[in-house]
């Protein structure tokens, strides 16, 4: 077939096509029945796709909804405004469309709600796309194995349980024990460290204040330009909670999608969890286990697996995952705990035990894994990082044996003494993420035994002191070192003839 | 007995008062079934659906509402649109006049709408300026 014909076969298509509308001068309408407790039921309708968005006319203007229940005589529409507007009898109109929020760089720098108004006293965002709030994840062969490093710059997350770029890896633990700390750390990282990894916070029932001092330390610590938080407070419908992390994995894909790599802390799915189980109770779904629909599971799963690691021919973006989970006094084996641990590629554990005795990050090495990661650490932090998480695990077990016996063996002795450092070198303090360079000569000073003559309570103030000297005396080599790669000989040989000299001050 | 859904009695309805059931005695039984299953509140929402599968079946009604009254030609110029958009053998619209609308016209038939009046492109406007 020629150009020709083809061009005119297009064109008498469209000519058909511009015929057959209606050009929507009669559009489909519905009536609210009856309304209450923030959800719609509307008559009418009956060409409503699931997720679509209806409008809703009221006095006031038109309030959004979309349609989560599509029943043989009415529609369960969840709305996305104030509920008060709406009233029975009012016309409800389809959009013609499933939820969508604007994306892109413009993005960068801002605090948005779930649809994507700006929410944080600034201009209003106008953006060149929109990306659909629920998308199919990616499916297999556009794909990669994870093999990047994403670089938390918390050496107890880095060395032990490596997180790899397009890796989905869950924080967990009770209530105050640091979790969105970790999270915030690790986003400040990506600007020290610029790395270039975009960050993409979402609030799910964040308290207001809240979120304004998040904004402010990642202003203070200039990475918020790299930087878009998604914020729903408690005041807000739980539609805006639910909708929350999917509209901002749909900014986050953006980035994905065009060959750079980006971050979503997910804080936290268990509030979301909850705002879906009240959605689902009103819309008089049934009940399943702690109340939760029976769909709760596909909630997370579908969330969390649109975070992957693109093939080449996609580009080779990413989109890394931190869900985060609260836990009620430590119980792991709660609902939604083990939903997401399961969905997930592994879950730093965070124990309120720990936590009050001042080891902080208070992460638990023997509940603690990462599954994918090991294949993205870096050389250089893969050389120091053997047998460290067996050993720390080994040592919080004879820790706890020691404290009923005095006689212990000279193996068992050492043993704890070394772990009683490495705890201390494992403590970090927060908005304080390190480099490469920084992590590997710290390890290094404690597993190859330079510290072994200086008290735990001195390690922290010689590891400064010895950084700082490293720093001064071998910024060639430990600049070569940040890079990642196995560290040479004459690097090894330079942080220990260091560390031993700095040992010397703090000995005793 | 499993409690009938609205969509299942009007299209049944619908159907017999197409065909050539007597149509006093569908009326009747409709009647007498939901009184027997106390289901009466529902007749408002019952006849809307029996009117939206009349109205595929080819037997349109609806109301046109204006500010000021129609000119009879006017009014049959919108049957003539409403049937070639929906492709109805008949259409029968009332008149409704409310001074609410501005301006314009609306035309409501069963499940869908024309709504070109000004109080529409007011609230319309509205939710624009409040978006941005």
């Amino acid at each position: 077939m020629s150009e020709l014909s083809i061009t005119e076969l297009s064109n008498d298509l469209r000519n058909a096509i511009a015929k057959l509308e209606t050009s929507g001068n009669l559009d489909e309408v519905g009536v609210v029945l009856r309304v209450g407790d923030g959800v719609a039921w509307v008559r009418g309708l009956r060409n409503a796709g699931y997720n679509e968005v209806l409008q809703i006319e009221t006095d006031e203007g038109v309030v959004e909804a979309f349609a989560l229940n599509l029943m043989e005589d009415e529609i369960g529409a969840v709305l996305l405004g104030e509920d008060s507007k709406v009233k029975a009898g009012q016309t409800v109109r389809l959009k013609g469309s499933v939820l969508s929020v604007p994306i892109g760089p413009e993005l960068l720098g801002r605090v948005v709600d779930p649809l994507g108004r700006a929410i944080d006293g600034g201009p209003a965002i106008k953006t060149k796309q929109q990306g659909l709030v629920e998308r199919e994840a990616i499916g297999v062969m556009g794909r990669k194995s994870v093999h990047e490093p994403l670089m938390t710059g918390i050496s107890a997350i880095d060395v032990m349980f490596p997180i790899g770029r397009g890796q989905r890896e869950l924080i967990i633990g009770d209530r105050q024990t640091g979790k969105t700390a970790l999270a915030i750390d690790t986003m400040i990282n990506q600007g020290k460290q610029k790395t270039g990894v975009i960050n993409v916070y979402v609030a799910i029932g964040q308290k207001r204040s809240k979120i304004a001092r998040l904004v402010e330390r990642l202003k203070q610590e200039g990475v918020m330009d790299q930087t878009i938080i998604v914020a729903t407070s408690p005041a807000d419908p739980a539609s805006l909670l639910y909708l929350a992390p999917y509209a901002a994995t749909a900014m986050g894909e953006y980035f994905r999608d065009n060959s750079q790599h980006a971050l979503m802390i997910y804080d936290d799915l268990t509030k979301h969890a909850v705002a879906y189980r009240q959605m689902s109770l009103l819309l008089r779904r049934p009940p399943g286990r702690e109340a939760y629909p029976g769909d709760v599971f596909y909630l997370h799963s579908r969330l969390l697996e649109r975070s992957a690691k693109l093939s080449d021919d996609l580009g080779a973006g990413s989109l890394t995952a931190l869900p985060i989970i609260e836990t009620q006094a430590g119980d792991i084996s709660a609902y939604i705990p083990t939903n997401v641990i399961s969905i997930t590629d592994g879950q730093i554990f965070l124990e309120t035990d720990l936590f009050y005795q001042g080891i902080r990050p208070a992460i638990s090495a023997g509940l603690s894994v990462s599954r994918v990661g090991g294949a993205a650490q870096s050389g250089a932090i893969k050389s120091v990082s053997g047998g460290l998480k067996l050993g720390l695990s080994q040592f919080r077990e004879l820790a706890s044996f020691a404290q009923f016996g005095s006689d212990l063996d000279e193996a068992t002795k050492s043993q704890i003494e070394r772990g009683q450092r490495l705890t201390e070198l494992l403590k970090q303090h927060q908005y304080n993420p390190m480099s490469v360079w920084q992590q590997v000569a710290s390890i290094l000073s404690v597993t190859k035994g330079y510290f072994d003559h200086v008290p735990a309570a001195k390690i922290k103030a010689a590891q400064a002191a010895m950084l700082t000297r490293l720093w001064a005396d071998h910024k060639k080599d430990m600049t070569e070192l940040d890079k990642g790669g196995k560290p040479t000989e004459e690097i090894l040989k330079s942080i220990e003839v260091t560390a031993l000299a700095t040992a010397k001050g703090f000995e005793g | 007995m499993a409690k009938l859904s609205r969509r299942a009695i009007a299209i049944y309805i619908a159907e017999q008062l197409t065909g050539k059931a007597d149509s006093q005695k569908v009326i009747l039984q409709l009647a007498a079934y939901l009184v027997d299953t106390r289901r009466t509140k529902e007749l408002s929402l019952i006849i809307r659906d029996i009117q939206f599968y009349l109205s595929e079946a080819g037997a349109v009604s609806g109301v046109i509402t204006t500010a000021n009254a129609l000119t009879a030609e006017t009014k049959k110029a919108i049957e003539k649109y409403i049937k070639e958009q929906t492709g109805a053998k008949t259409v029968a619209l009332d008149s409704l006049i409310d001074p609410s609308v501005i301006g314009g016209v609306k035309v409501s038939i069963p499940g869908r709408e024309l709504d070109a009046t000004v109080s529409r492109s007011l609230t319309v406007l509205k939710t624009r300026y409040k978006k941005a």
